[in-house]
C-alpha cells in the first residue's frame, strides 16, 4: 500500500514536470500580437517621438493622446517631460526633443474647441470606424477580446449601415513662435521673495497676442560659459516658463531662440529681508511684437 | 495491469496540471516586446505616424530609420504591408493618402552611407 502510494506520487511529479517542460520550453506561450503597452521602454520612447512627430504635422491633439495611451503610462504628460528632460541632458536639443516639449505642453491646456473628424487610432478594447462613400455608409468594428497573456486578441469586421461618424475632438492648437519675429524683452522684475529660490532667472516668452510660448531655447551666457534651458518644461508655471539658476557674483547675458539682441548685464540681485540680506531671483519677459 | 493503468492516469493528471499552471496559471511573461511583435493594427497604426511626420519633415531617412524598428524587413515593404491594412481597416482617405506618398517614397528609398538620426 506504502509503495502504491509513492508510485502514484511519482507519476504525478513526473507528469508534472513533463507538463511544465512543453508549457514552458517546448511550447511555451506565444505573444506576436502584442500591445504597445507591452514594449521595452526604449521603443516605447521611440513611439512617444513618433507621435510627438505626426502630432507636430497633424496637430491633432486626440489622435495623440489615443495613441498615447496604447503606451500604458500613469501620466503621459510626465513620461513626455521626463524624456525630453533626458534628451536635454543627454546633449540632443533638436527637432524631436521640442516637438516632444510641445506635445507634453499641449496635453497640458484644456480643450477649447471640437470639430468632427473622422479619425482611426487602434486601442486595446475596442476601434469603430465610420466611413462614407456615395453610395453607401459601412462601419468596421475591430474588437480585441482580453489582453495580453490572457485570451487571444481576435478581430471581427462587420459591414453595417451607420449614418454616425465618430466625431473626434481637434482642439485649438497652441501657438508657436512665428519664424522670423524675435522676441523682444517688455519687463524685467527682480524678486525679492525669500520663498523663490535663489539666484533663479526665471524668464516668461509670449507671442504677440500674450499667450505663452513653450519649446524655446534660451541660450544663457556669461564670462568663460554658455548654458541653455527650453520653456515649456513646468507648464505648472505656464506654458511659456523657464528657469535658470545663477551664481552670486557672474554677470550673464540672456539670448532667447538665438536671435535678436541678447539682454546683458543680469546678474543674482541682493535683497533685504527680515533676517538680513538674501540673494533674490530675476524675472525677464520677452514678447514678440 | 491495473497498477500500469493507475500509474498512467496519475501520469497523465500531472500533465494536464503542469500545463494547466504553464499556460494559464503562470504563463511565460513578455514584458519587454519589441514592435515587430505587435498587433497588426497597431503596426499600421505606427506606419501612419511616421507617413503623418513624413509629410513635413521629407526625410526618407528618417522615416526609413523609424520604420526599421518594425522588424527586418526593407521599410518599402513594411509600408506596403500596412498600406494594405489600412485599406482593409477603413482608414480615412487623407491617412491612406499620406501612407501612399510614403510607401512610394519608402520604395524608391536607397540606405544612404551617412545614416541618420532620429
Amino acid at each position: 500500500m506504502k509503495r502504491q502510494i509513492w508510485e502514484l506520487l511519482l507519476a504525478l511529479l513526473a507528469g508534472l514536470g513533463l507538463g511544465l517542460l512543453y508549457s514552458w520550453v517546448i511550447s511555451p506561450v506565444r505573444y506576436v500580437d502584442t500591445t504597445p503597452n507591452t514594449l521595452r521602454a526604449d521603443f516605447k520612447d521611440q513611439m512617444r517621438a513618433a507621435i510627438a512627430a505626426a502630432y507636430a504635422t497633424t496637430g491633432n491633439l486626440e489622435r495623440a493622446r489615443a495613441r498615447l495611451s496604447l503606451l500604458g503610462d500613469a501620466d503621459s504628460i510626465q513620461a513626455l517631460s521626463a524624456q525630453a528632460q533626458q534628451m536635454l541632458a543627454a546633449g540632443d536639443s533638436g527637432q524631436s526633443m521640442q516637438q516632444i516639449a510641445q506635445l507634453a505642453s499641449d496635453l497640458g491646456q484644456p480643450q477649447v474647441a471640437a470639430i468632427p473628424t473622422n479619425t482611426l487610432v487602434p486601442t486595446a478594447t475596442s476601434i469603430s470606424i465610420a466611413t462614407s462613400s456615395s453610395s453607401n455608409l459601412t462601419t468596421a468594428t475591430l474588437v480585441s477580446t482580453g489582453t495580453a497573456g490572457t485570451s487571444t486578441p481576435e478581430q471581427q469586421a462587420t459591414s453595417t449601415p451607420n449614418i454616425f461618424a465618430s466625431p473626434t475632438a481637434r482642439p485649438t492648437r497652441t501657438p508657436t513662435a512665428a519664424p522670423g519675429a524675435p522676441f523682444e524683452l517688455v519687463s524685467q522684475d527682480t524678486v525679492c521673495d525669500p520663498n523663490v529660490q535663489e539666484g533663479l532667472l526665471e524668464v516668461v516668452l509670449m507671442d504677440s497676442r500674450r499667450r505663452q510660448i513653450p519649446g524655446i531655447e534660451i541660450v544663457v551666457t556669461w564670462d568663460g560659459g554658455e548654458d541653455h534651458f527650453f520653456t515649456g518644461f513646468k507648464p505648472e508655471l505656464g506654458d511659456g516658463y523657464g528657469d535658470y539658476v545663477m551664481q552670486t557674483g557672474i554677470v550673464y547675458s540672456v539670448l532667447v531662440a538665438n536671435e535678436g539682441t541678447p539682454v546683458s548685464n543680469i546678474s543674482a540681485p541682493s535683497c533685504n529681508g527680515d533676517n538680513g540680506t538674501f540673494t533674490g531671483a530675476i524675472k525677464l519677459t520677452f514678447q514678440q511684437p | 495491469m491495473q497498477r500500469w493503468l493507475r500509474f498512467l492516469l496519475v501520469l497523465l493528471i500531472g500533465i494536464a496540471i503542469g500545463l494547466v499552471y504553464g499556460w494559464v496559471i503562470s504563463p511565460v511573461q513578455y514584458i519587454d516586446t519589441t514592435p515587430d511583435t505587435l498587433r497588426a493594427d497597431y503596426r499600421a497604426d505606427y506606419v501612419l505616424m511616421v507617413a503623418e511626420a513624413y509629410q513635413t519633415e521629407q526625410n526618407p531617412d528618417l522615416a526609413a530609420h523609424r520604420l526599421a524598428i518594425l522588424g527586418s524587413q526593407s521599410p518599402g515593404e513594411i509600408t506596403s504591408q500596412a498600406l494594405g491594412l489600412a485599406k482593409q481597416f477603413g482608414y480615412a482617405d487623407s491617412d491612406i493618402f499620406l501612407m501612399q506618398k510614403l510607401t512610394t517614397a519608402m520604395q524608391a528609398w536607397q540606405p544612404s552611407t551617412n545614416g541618420t538620426s532620429p
